[in-house]
């Protein structure tokens, strides 16, 4: 075989064989670690699973903020003003968490119809509205 | 009266970049390109200091200044709020991209005038195009009239910062340097260079470009480990993989245009990575600007800048990929080399590299393809997809990079390194268990696998040298190759930060009064009290902690802060830096009285994270201008 043809087969073999191993990384990580995005509607009366983690978010309802005095619990309630979710998370909020703000959640959803939240995802512009939460907001209106 | 000569000084280098884009190709004649790039530069200069001034001198009639400045602002943020938000990021990019062109028609020793003209002719359409974009549909000289406002709506609390006011120009700077290698590789295939010719000009400014994208990217980690307050250093944010995505093609693009340029090879592959490394760079503002990703980093959503920008996007890749396929004058040629060669190595780096950036733009945009094929279902692909990801591909890279400085071109004659590379990896090996030994008193095997890679690196970096027998020669060779040598040196270093933090780090959630004290981390933390502050355009609780250990002590103050006139909140972490080790403490709610939660977090050789970028940024910084130096 001539040297030429025998180097592109090098470099092609180092192609397929790098695509191959990429393409089943990304399909075997895309398959772990999607998270769908709910509605506290989609999630009334879902038989979502409580393993499956999820993200869901919408408005923080005014006057819905618990926290504990004792704990890093807190509990508190987003609409998509169709419906109502009651989150529960243990932890330290992000700074731009407040009511009436958009706020995007991930967690489980828990048999007794609540969420328990691992993460409270923060923007850092107040003004700034997750597009899931502003596409909600949308549908609202 | 100044906005208006702003937004006049863009529109005449408008007029000009079309003037200077289309006439080395419709008038077939030398242009005298050194005066118009001069002249399109100081005309964007001039327009980027007309915005400056107002600023200054806090116009509020101009409503980019309304929206992110205000009278309380501390100088200096009012000066970098500039570039605070999208209008005036834009600009200072277009200043960029007339900065390099600038750059590379007065360093540029090219013999051949008509490829000159056509690297000219490419960037000034380019330029011509965001200047379009700018003045249509993001002009930073709009006007509120007649209703004034009397002050402005402020600058986002997060980014008034010092770290912050650098990070953009830095990264801009980079993203628009890949400007150049793109126009080069146009310009080559119309006008027939030889390969030797048009990678020698090609490398400093890809070099460079990659010096300053990293240290961008380098600069906005670090900020965001401090001022996002949470200590990460890294999201996977759709943003930070818009820059990510182009610095590993640019860093693809170094090594094999050095291929092309020596060897004669890789000619159409670097042709085209030229293009896709452009292509990248104009997809992350297009991903960025256009707000259709969820993202940490809010421009505002508009759809048609999204629109305009994609139109950009297509025009320049289709534009830059009909020219490979049609008017493509470049020969390719062959020469020869076997499986043990460095070009072999440079193939496995660029395989390796360009498959990464493909798979994580793939995994930043799939929220987008699944949108729309689901009818509107929304995803988000978490950092796990692309750390389960990164891993393998690191590790590959990392082998190939050891080996790589030691391969010869053509065919590697002798392998008896090998032993030594070995010998020498894992004497580094043993000692960096050692030290972390030594430092933590315990040893986390999940974090050997990428020490020995940073070992293997070390080795292979630069105890490349124990092969020669004499000091002088190897003083001598460091001389050399020092630029190689810090680039590759500083990835080692890049990787052991990497690795040593994500198994050395501990955190914990807690709520303390004041008075109160726990133990964490071998170390008597106390909060000492909560006192009230002010600063010029804030008010903030300041949290004095203590922080106590057997060999002495240090405190350390976490603040709230509450800006006004916004009301936004941020949080000022304490940071106890150290080579070894960061202790990292911020502050969270107020829960009763003065009790607040608290998180706290030892941070193990984070430091050498940033401490790698640093070395990369000035390692391919050197190379490029020595390359400069060599041309002229």
């Amino acid at each position: 075989m001539n040297p030429i043809r025998k180097q592109r087969i090098y470099a092609l073999v180092a192609i397929v064989v790098a695509s191959i191993v990429a393409i089943y990384l990304v399909i075997s990580a895309l398959s772990k670690n999607l998270n769908l995005f709910y509605s506290p509607t989609e999630l009334v009366n879902s038989e979502l699973s409580s393993e499956t983690l999820i993200r869901a978010g919408g408005m923080v309802r005014e006057g819905s903020i618990k926290r504990s005095k004792n704990s890093l619990n807190v509990e508190f309630i987003v609409t998509d003003f169709n419906s109502d979710l009651i989150i529960n998370y243990s932890g330290i909020l992000p700074d731009l968490f407040t009511e009436n703000a958009g706020v995007v959640v991930q967690g489980y959803l828990i048999e007794d119809g609540t969420f328990k939240a691992i993460e409270v995802l923060a923007k850092h512009d107040e003004n700034y509205m997750p597009p899931e939460v502003a596409k909600l907001m949308e549908k609202a209106e | 009266m100044i906005p208006e000569v702003g937004h006049i000084l863009l529109i005449t280098s408008l007029v000009l970049s079309l003037f200077g884009g289309l006439g080395p190709f419709i008038l077939k004649k030398e242009l005298p390109t050194k005066k118009i790039a001069l002249v399109m530069f100081l005309l964007v200069l001039g327009a980027f200091i007309a915005l400056i001034y107002s600023f200054l001198i806090d116009d509020f009639s101009v409503a980019y200044v309304a929206q992110n400045s205000n009278i309380n602002l501390p100088t200096y943020y009012k000066f970098a709020a500039t570039w605070g938000a999208h209008e005036g990021s834009l600009l200072l990019w277009i200043l960029s991209m007339n900065i390099w062109l600038v750059g590379f028609i007065i360093f540029d020793k090219n013999k051949n005038k008509y490829f000159s003209d056509i690297v000219f002719g490419v960037s000034s359409l380019v330029i011509f195009s965001f200047l379009l974009f700018t003045i249509f549909t993001s002009n930073p000289f709009d006007r509120i009239l007649p209703i004034t406002p009397l002050n402005g709506a402020d600058l986002n609390p997060s980014l008034q910062d010092i770290a912050f006011t650098v990070h953009p120009p830095f990264l801009y700077f980079g993203y628009s340097g890949l400007l150049l290698p793109f126009a080069i590789s146009i310009s080559a295939m119309l006008s027939g260079q030889s390969n030797q010719e048009w990678a020698s000009s090609s490398r400093p400014w890809t070099l460079m470009a990659c010096s300053f994208l990293t240290v961008g990217i380098g600069l906005g980690s670090w900020w965001a480990y401090y001022e996002l307050g949470w200590g990460g250093w890294w999201f996977w944010d759709p943003v930070e993989n818009a820059a990510f995505v182009p610095w590993l093609l640019s860093v693809a693009l170094i090594h094999s245009l050095l291929v092309t340029e020596k060897r004669n090879l890789f000619i159409n592959w670097s042709l085209l990575l030229s293009i896709f490394a452009f292509a990248a760079s104009l997809l992350g503002t297009f991903l960025v600007r256009s707000g259709i990703l969820t993202s940490v980093h809010a421009f505002a959503l508009d759809p048609e800048r999204g629109l305009f920008l994609l139109g950009i996007f297509s025009f320049f890749v289709l534009g830059g990929l009909g020219v490979y396929a049609f008017k493509n004058t470049i020969k390719s040629q062959n020469s020869f080399y076997s499986l043990n060669s460095k070009e072999f190595g440079v193939l496995l780096n660029n395989v390796l590299l360009v498959i990464l950036a493909a798979s994580i733009l793939f995994g930043t945009i799939y929220p987008l393809i699944y949108e729309a094929y689901t009818n509107g279902k929304q995803i988000s692909v978490g950092a796990p997809y692309f750390e389960f990801i990164i891993f393998p591909f690191a590790i590959l890279l990392g082998l190939v990079q050891g080996v790589a400085l030691y391969l010869s071109w053509g065919t590697t004659k002798s392998f008896n390194f090998i032993t030594k590379l070995t010998l020498e990896s894992f004497s580094v090996f043993f000692l960096t268990l050692l030290l972390l030994f030594i430092l933590f008193e315990n040893l986390i095997a999940t974090s050997f696998f990428i020490i020995f890679i940073f070992s293997w690196l070390i080795a292979g970096s630069i105890l490349v040298n124990l092969r020669f027998n004499s000091l002088s020669t190897y003083v001598e060779f460091i001389n050399r190759r020092i630029g190689v040598l810090l680039s590759h040196l500083g990835v080692a270093i890049l990787v052991l930060g990497v690795g040593v933090v994500s198994s050395y780090s501990y955190e914990r959630e807690l709520i303390l009064g004041p008075g109160e004290g726990i133990k964490f981390q071998e170390k008597e933390v106390e909060l000492l009290g909560i006192s009230n502050s002010m600063g010029s355009n804030y008010i903030s609780k300041k949290a004095n902690i203590r922080v106590s250990t057997n060999k002495g002590g240090f405190d350390l103050i976490s603040e709230k802060r509450t800006y006004i006139p916004s009301g936004q909140v941020t949080t000022e972490a304490g940071i106890e830096a150290g080579i070894f080790r960061d202790f990292y403490v911020s502050i969270g709610d107020n829960l009763e009285g003065d009790s607040w939660s608290f998180k706290l977090q030892t941070k193990a050789f984070i430091r050498w994270i940033w401490l790698g970028a640093l070395l990369i940024t000035l390692g391919s910084f050197i190379s490029s201008i020595k390359l400069l130096r060599k041309q002229a």
